[in-house]
């Protein structure tokens, strides 16, 4: 669904992705790992064509979007849950999660229905600042924000960062659950192997900005873990 | 009572104009330093509409609000569009604005070079009737209020009070608040930053436009009466604490009413030293202004 072909990308007069090839399928988690720096986050960004310049093609169910504004990609179907969550300061948890909306391409603010049964305690706290939120329930409200445009894709980027252990599973679940059950196709950004090992279908090693490893998730040996991800 | 009165329509002009220049500032980070020249241009839709149309002060509001949007608009499309995340060069770039808006007003829009002279146009003063309701005073009391400088307070709050609702109450406005704190996520929302930076910037020039049609009632029009708005807007602004609703209202209001008593009593110069000396103060005690919104 997603087709990613000789792409480049800079910021400023820096040279980060050196030509990457990459095919996501319809119905994965496509892992990408690699250690810090080496182009992860910035490939996210490439895909939404936020604040870097790429060259190199993107195509999208079978169209290019390489050159579409972010918001037009935004509109088409992908997702982004950040890093860091990047919650909107102030505004409520419910104009948070009505912000996803707008993405929607039947342009409704409505929040679909399964997103307060996957995370009800949102819906207990809709009128407080979403910066207000613990660290946890802010990366959950990012993931409802994503959700509330129905994406086909969603891009996370270290979902699981910096969050507390008991919170870390629900959310890996959820992640899984979104995938197994929703049918979502979803890129994500790990460090945490565990998970990627048990959750993904395919994966990709990146290392200065090229891809230097790929395969299916039973590929995902100790040896090449070994190579890109120990520091 | 009357100094307050009058206090209050002066406060009520800033705030108008400190309000229009707040939000582009928000959503674009950008000084506009033609805004003062839509506070003209409301004023002059004012002249022309009464001299022409026939039209009284009332309909001047609507008609003026709808010229200066439609020129902020298409000024944010052409020329600050192009500047983003360039402060020096867009304050350049709509001063010059400023400078070419206010020689066109002079040369009868260009037409002045063809000898064709639109009444009411032109480097001469002008002056606008107000309709015969607003030219009464009120006696409360022992206290004569002229009915305009309650009129114009009146008009400043029903548009502060849309403006909150727009702001805080819309989807535009949760787009907007979006697009000003956290630009990126916001367009991975879906949100056209251009087309609310857009409309954010034709709204804001529409205040100043119906601020300009409230000054014409109680001052003469000329070409560069602009200016000192953008300065005094700039200074509510920035005492009261950038992007802050409550704090433009509360500091258009103290800088209103200070302007007012101490002119009252003394005379314009000293009112202006007055202010000028108060902001400065202000920014010694707080740097970020009276009013600080915290991120977190």
């Amino acid at each position: 669904m997603l087709d990613v072909k000789n792409l480049h990308a800079y910021y400023d007069s820096s040279h980060i992705l050196h030509g990457i090839d990459l095919e996501i399928r319809q119905g994965e988690i496509f892992c990408l790992l690699g250690r810090n720096g080496v182009g992860k986050t910035t490939f996210l960004k490439s895909l939404l064509g936020l604040t870097v310049r790429t060259e190199g093609t993107v195509q999208f169910d079978g169209r290019e979007i390489a050159d579409l504004d972010t918001y037009e990609r935004a509109r088409l179907g992908i997702a982004y849950v950040p890093q860091g969550r990047e919650i909107v300061p102030g505004l409520t948890v419910l104009e948070n999660i009505r912000l996803g909306c707008f993405a929607r391409r039947d342009r409704k603010v409505t929040i679909p229905e399964y997103i307060w049964s996957m995370f009800p305690f949102l819906r207990e706290h809709l009128n407080r600042r979403g910066t207000n939120l613990s660290g946890g329930q802010q990366q959950q409200l990012a993931i409802a924000r994503a959700l509330a445009s129905e994406p086909t894709v969603l891009l996370m980027d270290e979902p699981t960062e910096g969050i507390q252990p008991n919170v870390v599973q629900e959310i890996e679940r959820t992640i899984v659950r979104l995938n197994r059950e929703f049918g979502l196709t979803i890129i994500l950004v790990e460090q945490k192997v565990q998970f990627a090992r048990t959750s993904c279908h395919r994966f990709a090693f990146i290392e200065k900005g090229q891809i230097a490893a790929a395969g299916a998730a039973a590929d995902l040996s100790d040896t090449l873990l070994h190579r890109y991800m120990a520091v | 009572m009357e100094t307050i009165i009058i206090g209050l329509s002066i406060a009520s002009i800033l705030f108008l104009v400190a309000l229009g220049l707040a939000i582009i500032y928000g959503a674009m980070k950008i000084i506009n330093l033609a805004h003062g020249e839509m506070v003209m241009i409301g004023a002059y839709v004012t002249v022309l509409a009464t001299k022409h149309l026939g039209a009284n002060l009332y309909l001047c509001i609507p008609i003026a609000f709808i010229v200066t949007a439609a020129i902020g608009y298409g000024l944010e499309v052409i020329i600050v569009r192009r500047l983003y995340g360039r402060l020096l060069d867009t304050l350049l770039a709509t001063w010059g604005v400023s400078l070419i808006l206010q020689q066109l007003i002079r040369i009868h829009l260009g037409l002045g070079l063809f000898d064709i002279h639109i009444d009411g146009l032109g480097s001469d003063l002008q002056n606008v009737q107000v309709p015969e309701l607003l030219r009464q005073t009120l006696t409360l009391g022992d206290a004569n209020i002229p009915v305009y400088r309650a009129f114009v307070f009146i008009v400043a709050i029903l548009l502060g009070c849309i403006t909150w609702w727009l702001v805080y109450r819309t989807h535009f406005g949760a787009q907007l608040r979006a697009v000003s704190v956290a630009r990126g996520i916001a367009s991975c929302c879906g949100i056209n930053e251009k087309r609310i930076n857009s409309l954010a910037f034709a709204y804001g020039s529409g205040l100043a436009g119906i601020a300009g049609v409230m000054v014409s009632g109680f001052k003469t029009v000329s070409p560069d009466m602009g200016t000192p708005y953008v300065i005094d807007a700039f200074l509510v602004v920035v005492a009261g604490g950038v992007g802050h609703l409550f704090g433009t209202v509360a500091s258009a209001g103290i800088l209103g009413e200070l302007q007012s008593y101490v002119s009252s009593i003394l005379n314009d110069v000293y009112g202006r030293t007055a202010v000028f000396a108060t902001v400065i103060a202000v920014l010694l005690w707080k740097p970020q202004g009276l009013f600080v919104i915290r991120s977190r």
